[in-house]
This record gives structure tokens, C-alpha cells and sequence, in this order.
């Protein structure tokens, strides 16, 4: 039997509990899923890399191969595609419906296809690629200082190395950038990092759990990470990641959010309505990192 | 004094592939592991970051932080407003601080208390001296 998990129309970090919900439905079964996109008319970076921990997750426990049913849009269909995605989801999943071959990346608006990390080599060849393609778009549209660009790539290889130092398996990284503007009525760059690892309870329980005692959880763990910079090594240089990618943002106006387990903490600046933390989601495997840069000066909604 | 340790040439021989940019803990550890090799037990150390694009605080706290409880004093040249980004916030961490080599002369990064340590070993072993104008140059020595 095959139980169904419904890709939502507009796939990004908003609507990521309605994908989650019907995911932990599916998978709580232990048949093999079916993941529906073919009504999506879009998704984020966060979608992208979602759906793929998803289908990472969905063969845990050697269960069979979780299918795929692509996007009935021509466009949405090319898009991923030129996002890098497919490339990954063949990996994952059997895939049902015609994916048209294009050469991901060298795309205006995707700065970084959908890429795996799996080791530190990874994380080099992202930070590599990622200053070639994204200075000129960071300077030119986003408004950002050309010396700033330096400390997008430290964010980004501080995400990526979440999932090398602690998830305990491989995940994936994409940025892009666009106009948002229902939102924003800005331009932003979006980088979504996401794994299927054992989450940031797992990590952190040996040494933090006793010091929340029954508040310990999802929740907790995630302020212990963001909020406080704790990490689950002794050493004190350890947990600098993260607040090096939180001053990063704040400087820039940012955005981070951190799902992982069954909550989601985010630092929100003015421009959003995020909640501080929210417990009591539906499990989700891994850890799912989103940060938000949006465009400096004019324009503000 | 021993010549400077050029870290983007010891970066190109850690890792494989044509990177220019310090990234990761591996990647940080890899290096430190061969400057510490070269400079053996010296209490001073010299690092040139030229040529180096990227350092995240991985890297920095992997690299700069942990040369700090082998080595007394620790001359970085070649830093960039970039570099520092990363570098600053490790020595507030760690409370150490490290000495940045420029045109204009010697800056002292790191916090008040553990840059005026730095300060008294440059001149108690004669690395530097004060200048006419209140800061401190390295010595021709």
C-alpha cells in the first residue's frame, strides 16, 4: 500500500507545517509514500531542500523507495530543474512524470543549485561557488556592502557545517534569490539548509538536558543553540557558528529560523511577524536552517 | 626573526582542490596542525593571510585561537576587514588577543585586558618599540 503526502501549491517555509503534517501522517504507517507535487506552482529553497529530507527520511528503516509525482507546470517543472533539484530527488526517489534536462545553476536567480553536503570538501566547493556567483547579485541588487559579502559566505559555511559536525548524515544546501513581493516588496536572497540527521535535542542532550530538566525538548534544545550559543562540546570556542551567523544577519536586517523535531525557533526582524518559538509541531526529521537577506534601503512594505 | 608562515600556500597543501577560502573545522585543524609544525615550540609566530579570501569562525577559532596556548605571540599580517570578522569575535571569546601587522604599524585585536598582555611581551623581548606618535612598530630585529 502507498499512502499519499501532498506537496502544497506554494511550497515554502509558511507552508512547511502543512508538508510536515501530512509527512509524519504518511510515515507514521510505515508503508511506502507517495509525495504529490503535480498541483505545486512553486517553491523556495526551503521547500526544495524539504521535500529531499523528506524522501531521504521516508527510506529510513529500509523501507521502500518513497515515489515522486512532478509538477504538471511546464515552468515549475523547468525551474526545478534548473534549481539542481532533480538532480538530487533521483537519488531519493522514483520519479513520476517527464523531467525536462537542463543544466542546473548559471541561472540569474539561482545562486547556488541544490547541493548535497555530505563532508568538509562540500561546504569548500560551496563557499567557492558561491562568492564566484553571488558578490555581484549581494552588491548590485541586495544593496549589501561589497566587504559584507565575505561574512555571507562565513554564514553560509557555518550552516553547512551543521549538518558535517552534528546530523550524523548528508543534507542539502540551495540559494536563490528573488522578488518577494507579497512579503517584502523587496528583493531577498533565501539560503535553505536541511538534513534528516538526529535533530538538535539528539546533539545537545548529553550536556544541556539535565540543566532544562523537564523543559528539556525540541524547543529548549533550539534556545540552547541559537539563543544561548551553547554547543555539545566543552570547548569554548565551540557554538560560535550560529552567533556568528545571527550577528551577520542582524547587521543586514536578516531573518533565521531553525526547524528541528517537533519545534521552530526564528530571530525575525521588524519586516516579519515569525513567532519567537513554536513547540508542538508535527516531527519532521532533521534540522531545516532558513536565513533571509533582504534588500538594504528603499523599498520597504 | 623566523619569516612569516604564508597560510593560503599551507591551506592549498590541506585540502584538496584549488580553495582559497578557510572554511570548516577539518580544514582549520589540517592547517594548524602544519603551522605548528613549523614553528615547533617558538614562543612567536607570523602568519600571512594574504591570498586567503574567506576565514570562518570554524577556521579562526580552529587556527587562530588554538596557535594561542602553544604560542606567546601571534603576528598576523595580510588580514582584511573580512578576516577580522571572523578572528575578533574568537579572541573576545577565548579572551586572547593577537597582533595585526600593517603599513601604518602594530594594532593590537583582541580584548583591552589580554592585548595589554601582548603588549608587554612584544617589548619585553624587543619584537617592538614605541613610536614618537604612541604606537608600537615592529623592531628591525
Amino acid at each position: 500500500m502507498t499512502r499519499l503526502v501532498d506537496v502544497p501549491q506554494q511550497f515554502d517555509d509558511r507552508s512547511f507545517e502543512q508538508f510536515a503534517a501530512s509527512f509524519a501522517q504518511g510515515a507514521a504507517g510505515g508503508e511506502r509514500l507517495l509525495f504529490d507535487a503535480h498541483a505545486t506552482e512553486w517553491a523556495s529553497p526551503y521547500g526544495l531542500v524539504g521535500l529531499l529530507v523528506a524522501g531521504q527520511a521516508a527510506q529510513a528503516g529500509g523501507r521502500e523507495r518513497p515515489l515522486l509525482t512532478v509538477p504538471a507546470n511546464p515552468r515549475v517543472l523547468s525551474y526545478w530543474a534548473r534549481a539542481g533539484f532533480f538532480q538530487q530527488a533521483a537519488l531519493l526517489f522514483e520519479i513520476h512524470g517527464k523531467v525536462p534536462k537542463v543544466k542546473p545553476a548559471e541561472e540569474s536567480d539561482v545562486l547556488l543549485p541544490v547541493t548535497a553536503v555530505r563532508a568538509a570538501e562540500d561546504v569548500h566547493q560551496v563557499v567557492s561557488n558561491i562568492q564566484r556567483r553571488a558578490t555581484a547579485i549581494l552588491t548590485s541588487q541586495l544593496g549589501i556592502d561589497p566587504k559584507a559579502t565575505m561574512g555571507f559566505a562565513m554564514a553560509l559555511s557555518e550552516a553547512c557545517q551543521n549538518i558535517v559536525e552534528h546530523a550524523g548524515t548528508s543534507g542539502w544546501v540551495a540559494v536563490q534569490h528573488y522578488e518577494w513581493k507579497r512579503r517584502l516588496a523587496k528583493r531577498v536572497v533565501v539560503i535553505a539548509v536541511g538534513d534528516a540527521g538526529v535533530g538538535f535535542r539528539h546533539t545537545l542532550e548529553p550536556t544541556q538536558a539535565k540543566r532544562f530538566g523537564d523543559r528539556w525538548g525540541d524547543g529548549s534544545a533550539l534556545e540552547a543553540a541559537l539563543i544561548q550559543g551553547t554547543s555539545r562540546f566543552r570547548d569554548p570556542g565551540r557554538g560560535q557558528g550560529l552567533k556568528g551567523i545571527r550577528s551577520y544577519l542582524s547587521r543586514w536586517d536578516g531573518k533565521i529560523a531553525i526547524r528541528s523535531g517537533t519545534a521552530r525557533i526564528a530571530i525575525a526582524p521588524s519586516w516579519d511577524d515569525d513567532a519567537p518559538l513554536t513547540e508542538g509541531l508535527s516531527a519532521f526529521p532533521g534540522s531545516q536552517v532558513l536565513l533571509i537577506i533582504p534588500e538594504q534601503g528603499t523599498g520597504a512594505s | 626573526m623566523i619569516p612569516p608562515i604564508d597560510v593560503h600556500a599551507v591551506l592549498q597543501q590541506s585540502v584538496p582542490g584549488p580553495y582559497a577560502d578557510l572554511v570548516t573545522r577539518p580544514t582549520g585543524r589540517a592547517v594548524r596542525e602544519r603551522i605548528e609544525r613549523a614553528i615547533a615550540d617558538a614562543p612567536v609566530a607570523w602568519m600571512d593571510f594574504t591570498g586567503v579570501r574567506c576565514i570562518d569562525y570554524s577556521c579562526a577559532d580552529e587556527i587562530v585561537a588554538k596557535l594561542l596556548r602553544t604560542v606567546v605571540i601571534l603576528l598576523l599580517r595580510g588580514v582584511t576587514d573580512a578576516h577580522r570578522m571572523a578572528i575578533e569575535p574568537v579572541l573576545q571569546g577565548h579572551g586572547l588577543a593577537v597582533v595585526i601587522v600593517t603599513s601604518a604599524g602594530l594594532e593590537l585585536l583582541g580584548p583591552p585586558e589580554a592585548a595589554a598582555v601582548v603588549r608587554e611581551e612584544l617589548l619585553a623581548r624587543r619584537l617592538a618599540e614605541r613610536t614618537a606618535g604612541g604606537t608600537l612598530a615592529l623592531t628591525a630585529a
